[in-house]
């Protein structure tokens, strides 16, 4: 790959196209095709954010020009307006959240087999109030279920995909509105973990409010607030 | 704002947290508008392409998680590919050539940062180890989003021989940003 061909011959191959790709280069529709291929072939995607990596030091000479303000009510207008119904990409978020939904409703087959053994016992008394959310991302490969019994506030969560990191803990959040992320704890581990949730924070845990999972150093978070890359996220739904 | 801060951000815009996403604006978007503004030249379309690029950040904040790359450049590069994306569906092409002519052929030599890094000595250094004309164009490309069709018109070049020339100069690059 290194040799260098004759003088005229145009060198092949896709890491140059990647290069071309990143450096800005080609005309619009290949630009296009290679932009689909990044989301579809990760060996190719892997050449690209090799190249992005080594040509991120050029970002230096990008000089700041200071953004006037409005922009960002628009774009606030534009994510979280009420006249959202102009804007193409609020239909996508509301999309994302549609499939989330459909997820957490797929997950329930899951937890059935996971956990639907313990609950179907108890079902004696009066319906049981229960949670589940689905938690995964579009591009790491962590997914999670995690089941919530109001009445012993006892939540378990299970890796259905992923694994623990070695040198890292994941930490499950839960996410209520606009208030700041709460520490759930730690997973211990990759099967079943069970956390007692303290009744001021069961009382936030209600279908729709949001449930993450953030890599973190060895034992969580030192701030209590998320400090690492969140690997999945989900919404809870009542059962 | 230092980069495990920006990173805190992003990971809190991925846990849809508002307050974190206003941060996030207000320390990064001078810098994206910068971005913006030197690929598409002009800052009505500089100002569009800034929200365009905020509201991706606000859906896509997941990505960075599993992206291998500082938070700052993960964000010049949705900057920059949207400003290119943008740039490259302008109808017609015709108004990007003339900027061919129009504007000053980049320096070959960067324009001095007064901190510079040592990755960006690095990549400046194996640039230069480039033919002036060569090096010109890679900068061309990647800080003023020129495309294949304006840099053979600038270099008075057939198509072909500019995507020669370019593949063979990132071939060098590379051999020396990993050598």
């Amino acid at each position: 790959m290194s040799t260098i061909p004759h003088d005229d011959t145009m060198p092949e191959g896709d890491d140059f196209v990647a290069a071309e790709y990143v450096l800005g280069v080609l005309p619009d529709p290949e630009r296009r095709e290679v932009a689909r291929r990044i989301e579809s072939d990760a060996a190719f995607a892997r050449l690209v954010s090799n190249w992005q990596r080594h040509l991120d030091p050029l970002d230096d000479e990008f000089q700041p020009v200071t953004a006037p303000q409005y922009l960002k009510s628009e774009v606030d207008q534009r994510l979280f307006g009420i006249d959202s119904g102009r804007a193409g990409t609020g239909v996508s978020f509301w999309n994302s959240l549609a499939f989330w939904r459909i997820v957490a409703f797929a997950a329930l087959a899951l937890v059935v087999v996971n956990f639907g053994r313990e609950f179907i016992q108890r079902q004696a008394g009066q319906a049981p109030s229960q949670l589940v959310a689905s938690m995964a991302s579009d591009t790491g490969p962590v997914r999670s279920v995690a089941i919530f019994d109001d009445k012993s506030r006892k939540l378990k969560i299970t890796l259905v995909a992923g694994e623990l990191p070695q040198d890292k803990s994941l930490e499950l959040w839960l996410i209520a509105g606009k208030d700041a992320p709460v520490s759930l704890g730690v997973l211990k581990s990759p099967k079943v973990t069970e956390f007692n949730v303290p009744a001021a924070t069961a009382a936030k845990l209600r279908d729709g409010t949001t449930l993450a999972i953030s890599v973190e150093p060895v034992g969580g978070s030192p701030s209590g607030a998320p400090t690492g890359a969140v690997v999945a996220a989900g919404s809870v739904s009542s059962i | 704002m230092t980069p495990e801060g920006i990173s805190e951000l992003i990971s809190r815009v991925t846990l849809r947290d508002r307050a974190a996403f206003d941060i996030l604006y207000t320390s990064t978007s001078a810098k994206l508008f910068g971005v913006c503004l030197r690929i598409l030249g002009n800052r009505s379309e500089a100002e569009d392409a800034l929200q365009d690029i905020y509201v991706k950040i606000w859906n896509k904040a997941d990505r960075f998680a599993v992206a291998d790359t500082s938070p700052i450049s993960w964000l010049v590069a949705i900057a920059r590919n949207h400003s290119i994306d943008v740039l490259r569906a302008r109808k017609p092409a015709a108004a990007e050539l003339e900027k061919a002519v129009g504007i000053a052929e980049p320096s070959p030599n960067p324009e001095q940062s007064a901190i510079a890094s040592g990755e960006t000595r690095r990549i400046n250094d194996c640039l230069n180890q480039l033919d002036t004309e060569r090096a010109s164009a890679v900068r061309g490309a990647y800080l003023n989003g020129e495309s294949y069709e304006l840099l053979a018109i600038r270099h008075r070049v057939p198509l072909n021989t500019m995507r020669t020339w370019l593949r063979r100069s990132l071939m060098k690059l590379k051999e020396c940003l990993e050598g």
